[in-house]
C-alpha cells in the first residue's frame, strides 16, 4: 500500500513521540545528578553509553543495509546501562570494582582528557552510524535501478 | 552541538569549591587515589579504635548548617563524627577541631578547590584507623545520605 498524507503524518508523529520520551528520559536523568560536580558523571556516562549503542549500530546498519529501527532507543538503553551502578549509588550502595561491567562506569572517568575525550569519541561513533546508513542507501540504490 | 555547548556550560558553572578535576571529586568508591592510609591524629580530638569514623572539612560559615544536618542525619550512632573547621567554629555535640592553618586538611590529603582556600568536604576512617574515602563536596550538608551510603561500604 502507498502511505497517505495520513499515514505520514502518523508515522511522522510516531518518530516525534519516540524523540520526545527519548529527550524528556535524558532531561530527567540530568537532573537526577545533584550538583554540577554530578553533572560531569552524567556526561561521562551518556558519552560513553551513546557511543557503545552508536558502533553497535553501525554494526547493525552495515549488516543490514538499512538504518536501525528506533534509532534513539539504542543510545538512551545504553546510557541507562552505563549508570545503572549510579542508580544503585542513590539505592545506598557504594561503587565496587565489579560495576566496571557497566560499560567501564568507575574507570571511564579517569581517561585523559576526561569528558572532552568522550565527546570525541562520541562524534566519531555519531560519525560512523551515518557513514553506515548512507553505504546502505547508496547500496540499496545501486541495487533498484 | 547541544551536547558540546552543555559541556561548556557545565564546566563554566563550576563552584569555586569544587574539585579541579570533577573525576576525583565524589567517585562513590572506596580506596581511590592511594587510599588506604593511616589517618593522621586529629588534636584536641582522638579517634577511638574500633569505630569508624566521619572527619568533616568545612569553612567557619557552613559549620552550622552542618552541624544541624548531621544532627537529624543520625549519621553519629554509625560513627564519630569529627568537624574541622578552617577557622573557629564550634558544632555542638560532634568533636570540633580548629586548623586555620590546613595542615590537617592537607595531612588528610584533602584536595585544593578550584577557586583555591581552604577545600569543603569529608574524609571517611574505618575502625582500623585509615582513611579509606575522601573527597570534596562543597554541597556536604546536603548530602548526608551519601555519606551514609559510603559509610556503609567501609568496615
Amino acid at each position: 500500500m502507498i502511505p497517505g498524507p495520513i499515514t505520514r503524518a502518523s508515522s511522522s508523529l510516531r518518530i516525534c513521540l519516540w524523540c520526545a520520551a527519548a529527550a524528556i528520559l535524558e532531561l530527567a536523568l540530568y537532573l537526577s545528578y545533584r550538583g554540577h560536580d554530578a553533572r560531569f558523571h552524567w556526561f561521562t556516562h551518556l558519552f560513553v553509553g551513546t557511543s557503545v549503542a552508536l558502533l553497535a549500530m553501525a554494526l547493525v546498519a552495515v549488516r543490514t543495509g538499512r538504518p536501525v529501527p528506533y534509532p534513539l532507543v539504542w543510545p538512551v538503553a545504553a546510557h541507562l546501562v552505563a549508570m545503572t551502578p549510579d542508580l544503585l549509588f542513590a539505592a545506598g550502595h557504594a561503587h565496587q570494582r565489579w560495576m566496571e561491567l557497566f560499560l567501564g562506569h568507575i574507570s571511564a572517568h579517569f581517561v585523559p582528557g576526561r569528558n572532552l575525550t568522550w565527546y570525541a569519541v562520541f562524534l566519531l561513533s555519531l560519525a560512523a552510524y551515518l557513514l553506515a546508513v548512507d553505504r546502505g542507501r547508496a547500496h540499496r540504490g545501486a541495487a533498484d535501478p | 552541538m547541544i551536547f558540546g555547548a552543555l559541556l561548556v556550560i557545565a564546566r563554566v558553572t563550576e563552584s569555586g569549591l569544587d574539585d579541579p578535576d570533577p573525576a576525583r571529586q565524589r567517585p562513590g568508591f572506596i580506596d581511590a587515589g592511594g587510599l588506604p592510609q593511616p589517618a593522621p591524629p586529629l588534636t584536641g580530638a582522638a579517634l577511638p579504635p574500633g569505630r569508624r569514623a566521619v572527619v568533616f572539612f568545612v569553612r567557619p560559615e557552613g559549620v552550622a548548617g552542618l552541624c544541624e544536618a548531621s544532627s537529624d542525619a543520625d549519621l553519629s550512632s554509625r560513627a564519630d563524627l569529627v568537624v574541622v573547621v578552617s577557622g573557629a567554629g564550634n558544632c555542638g555535640s560532634a568533636s570540633t577541631v580548629n586548623d586555620p592553618t590546613g595542615r590537617l586538611a592537607a595531612a588528610y590529603g584533602l584536595r585544593q578547590p578550584k577557586a583555591g582556600g581552604p577545600p569543603v568536604g569529608y574524609a571517611i576512617v574505618d575502625s582500623r584507623g585509615r582513611i579509606r574515602y575522601r573527597t570534596l563536596d562543597p554541597a556536604v550538608a546536603d548530602e548526608l545520605g551519601e555519606v551514609a551510603t559510603i559509610l556503609r561500604a567501609v568496615p
